[in-house]
């Protein structure tokens, strides 16, 4: 127990850290890579609740691909620090007394005597052959499949709303249509045949000309 | 497991609109753009037989399906009626618009269809997941649909602050229900009223997250301090989005207070009275005059949707079944309202410009003599003046509050609401003592419209004159 | 409980000596003769030409959202997958129903084009 509660403040500790550095990072690169850090120490502790599954969720998703488009909408963006620093420093002082009030209303609760051990005892640890993953499946999809239908809902949404808010056709850029590529055909598409002027018409043109030129040094 | 198929029947009208959804999307990919008003058609219809649906699986005892996630009682009977009903109204009023400026296409339909869908879940909802799931939903569409004009900068500006404080205030709300969550170890809010009943109001963690919850309740509504993003938003977006994110959706906050302050958490309700009396007296207060200073007509109407939530949550902090029934007839009848007033807008819009300014509305009796009275008529009855639909509401909720010996509170919302009555009586001034701008065209309108506006405007009259029907609709809810 | 992680904390232990090792051994034993030109940026041997951060084109951004979403999808499949055989046929029909919207957006952003790059 005593090594467990070590590993909890350690990683807590982290995400605390990290997510400070997370708002107060010039680059907004390095606050993303901390917002990595805290997400890796958050899994850490959903691990330590034996949570092991939406755990390595977490990682897989929040660090796998929100943070990968972060980082793109980081990039897309012109981002000019010294503006967003200006913002920073005039709302500082109001956003530290409300942080100071929301801390100090946390800690008033979050005290030993409403959320201490005595009210939220340590459940029994989970047998070792339970399997998180299954726990979660066995409730998602009976008692919870209607939430689970409206996140799909919620998805499809999503993906509408990013289609229409961001898809642009650009008129003037060259492409090619694989569909069409692989429609050719061995015959008329591959191979186009172009009527040519025979050869002998072009030299009974040329030697028309020479005549004419002929004629023309003639009179001059 | 064995799935009971009775489990379906309440969410049919939830069904119809994700069906309708999905078919105006198949059928938008795949149309000629010719023909792309069908749409149109098939939302209206999707919409039509949601309410047909509502009224044939409603009534009845209260029944929980899916596991007790989602309820089915008068309350959310009457509510999704209520929600389809505007919206219906909504997608009328919006088509000319669209259609004027090229944007009639299929992505406004789902994204509003997917709005009202999240709306219904939320009124229905019986468990904390369901009911945040239903909000989410329904904030995605409508961030989606404020910047859905891609081309405005404005738009997209409003779009912006909409869901930054929007998804604030989405995290206030889950970290709200996450504590109490931890306090009563259940999301359901029969299990939550029935463990606080038996543990009783000692813990400060519920107080905590309950909190956190009005905080929620306050952005979603739009009430004062957590008003910010609503002028904004409002002149931001574009007016058919506006109309329907300043209509049906109110329904659905209110739906969401009953279900989490009432439902869930009744038992504290000492504690969210005074919480609420707050956010009410400084709605009321700042929402009517601040409305006074305002020259775009989007932004008064924004201030002014400030102050009747701050009537709304009046009746809600009395705490009585009485309270409750007039709180739910305000909201009712202020979305009825306010699509009204937003559809004279869009009425009066055209092909390259919007009516934006208070002074559009000159001499509106003179280009059109029946409109103008429709919107009159809307006024007025924001005003409360006897013997529109807004008066009644007004004095329903004052009554609820006297009743239980805040009779200052009343005289307080009264004085404010009389403040109030000026900067909508200038509209009617502007409306019928003053001289159209000479470059105003005579309004079209496709006979939809003005047969829409017309019921709109007169049931603001008609539920006015008998507001017994509405009334005990909503008395009977409670129980009261 | 925490026993169980014994192997992997043996596993992160090694990877990072196996990475810090390396790096540290070319640092001590590699010869370091830094001048002004091999520390100064280049491009391909040239002078710099214009700050390194570039804006990316927004189609990137759209290509991340909707790979999120389906990525998403597929976190909710790994707990079917396990419980499939004791739910049955109940959970069978719930997934294909979660498929089957997701299916409507997939031929939303097909048909209209968000896969490809023109």
């Amino acid at each position: 127990m005593g090594f467990e509660k070590f590993l909890f403040y350690v990683f807590a500790a982290i995400t605390v850290l990290a997510a400070g550095m997370v708002v107060t990072r010039r680059n907004p690169v390095h606050a993303v890579l901390y917002l990595v850090l805290a997400f890796f120490s958050s899994a850490a502790l959903w691990l330590l609740l034996e949570a092991e599954f939406l755990g390595l969720v977490l990682v897989l998703v929040y660090v796998g691909a929100v943070m990968v488009l972060f980082l793109f909408v980081l990039m897309m963006l012109d981002i000019d620090l010294a503006t967003l620093r200006a913002g920073f420093i005039r709302y500082l002082p109001l956003g530290v007394v409300i942080a100071v009030v929301m801390a100090v209303q946390i800690l008033l609760v979050v005290g030993p005597g409403n959320f201490g051990a005595e009210q939220f005892p340590t459940p029994a640890a989970a047998a070792a052959d339970v399997s998180n993953i299954e726990e979660v499946g066995l409730l998602l999809y009976t008692d919870y499949v209607y939430p689970f239908e409206l996140a799909a809902v919620i998805l499809l949404v999503g993906i509408i709303a990013a289609i229409r808010l961001t898809l642009r056709r650009r008129p003037g850029t060259k492409y090619l249509d694989p569909t069409q590529q692989i429609q050719v055909r061995k015959g008329p598409d591959r191979v186009r045949l172009v009527s040519q002027v025979s050869t002998a018409g072009l030299r009974e043109e040329q030697g028309a000309r020479d005549v004419a030129q002929s004629q023309e040094d003639g009179s001059a | 497991m064995h799935f009971d198929a009775a489990n379906l029947l309440p969410i049919l009208p939830e069904i119809a609109v994700l069906l309708t959804a999905a078919i105006v999307l198949v059928v938008d990919l795949y149309i000629d753009e010719r023909h792309r008003e069908v749409i149109h058609g098939l939302t209206l219809i999707g919409l039509v037989v949601a309410i047909a649906l509502t009224g044939v699986v409603g009534g009845g005892a209260t029944e929980l399906v899916f596991a007790g996630n989602v309820v089915r009682d008068p309350l959310a009977d009457l509510l999704k009626g209520a929600i389809l009903v505007v919206s219906l109204l909504v997608f009328i009023y919006a088509r000319p618009w669209l259609r004027d400026r090229g944007m009639l296409v299929g992505e406004f339909y789902m994204l509003g269809l997917f709005s009202i869908l999240g709306m219904l879940v939320m009124v229905a909802a019986n468990s904390f997941v369901t009911v945040y799931l239903g909000l989410e939903l329904l904030a995605l569409s409508l961030y989606a649909l404020v910047a859905f004009d891609r081309d405005s900068s404005r738009g997209a500006e409003a779009a912006m602050k909409y869901f930054v404080l929007g998804a604030l205030g989405s995290g206030m709300l889950l970290y709200g229900i996450s504590m109490v969550y931890g306090a009563t170890g259940s999301v359901e809010f029969g299990a939550v009223a029935e463990a606080l009943a038996t543990q009783g109001m000692e813990n400060k963690v519920l107080v905590f997250g309950l909190v956190f919850m009005v905080i929620g309740i306050g952005f979603k509504f739009g009430a004062v301090p957590f008003h910010m993003w609503l002028p904004d938003v409002y002149e931001g977006a574009p007016t058919p989005v506006v109309l329907l994110l300043g209509s049906a959706p109110k329904i659905a906050a209110f739906g969401l207070a009953i279900r989490l302050l009432v439902d869930g958490l009744g038992s504290l309700q000492a504690d969210w009275q005074g919480m609420l009396l707050i956010l009410a007296v400084l709605s009321i207060g700042l929402g009517n005059v601040v409305a006074i200073a305002q020259r775009n007509i989007k932004r008064m109407l924004a201030y002014s949707t400030i102050s009747h939530v701050g009537f709304i949550f009046l009746g809600l902090l009395a705490g009585t079944e009485q309270g409750y029934a007039a709180a739910m007839f305000y909201t009712i009848t202020y979305a009825v309202m306010a699509t009204g007033a937003f559809g004279i807008l869009i009425i009066l819009s055209r092909k390259g410009f919007d009516a934006e300014r208070i002074e559009d509305l000159k001499g509106l009796n003179e280009r059109d003599s029946w409109y103008a009275a429709m919107m009159a008529l809307v006024m007025f009855s924001m005003a409360g003046v006897p013997p529109l639909v807004g008066f009644m509401g007004k004095l329903l909720v004052l009554e609820a509050v006297v009743r239980i010996g805040f009779v200052w509170l009343a005289v307080v919302a009264v004085i404010f609401s009389i403040i109030g009555a000026f900067y909508y009586l200038r509209v009617v001034r502007y409306i019928y003592f003053d001289k159209p701008e000479e470059d105003a065209p005579a309004l079209a309108s496709s006979g939809g419209v003005r047969v829409a506006m017309s019921l709109n405007g007169l049931a603001l009259l008609a539920l006015g004159v008998f507001p017994a029907t509405l009334l005990a609709l909503c008395q009977s809810v409670f129980g009261a | 409980m925490l026993e169980n992680y014994l192997p992997i904390l043996i596993f992160i232990l090694v990877g990072i000596l196996v990475g810090v090792g390396s790096l540290g051994l070319g640092y001590l034993l590699g010869p370091r003769r830094p001048d002004q030109e091999k520390d100064s940026p280049y491009e391909c041997g040239f002078e710099a030409f214009e700050n390194a951060r570039l804006k990316f084109d927004v189609r990137y951004y759209l290509v991340a959202i909707l790979f999120i979403l389906f990525d998403l999808e597929i976190a909710f499949l790994f707990p079917w997958a396990v419980v499939l055989d004791d739910l049955g046929v109940f959970a069978f029909w719930s997934m294909v129903i979660f498929l089957g919207i997701l299916v409507v957006g997939f031929i939303y952003e097909w048909k209209k084009g968000a896969l490809e790059w023109e």
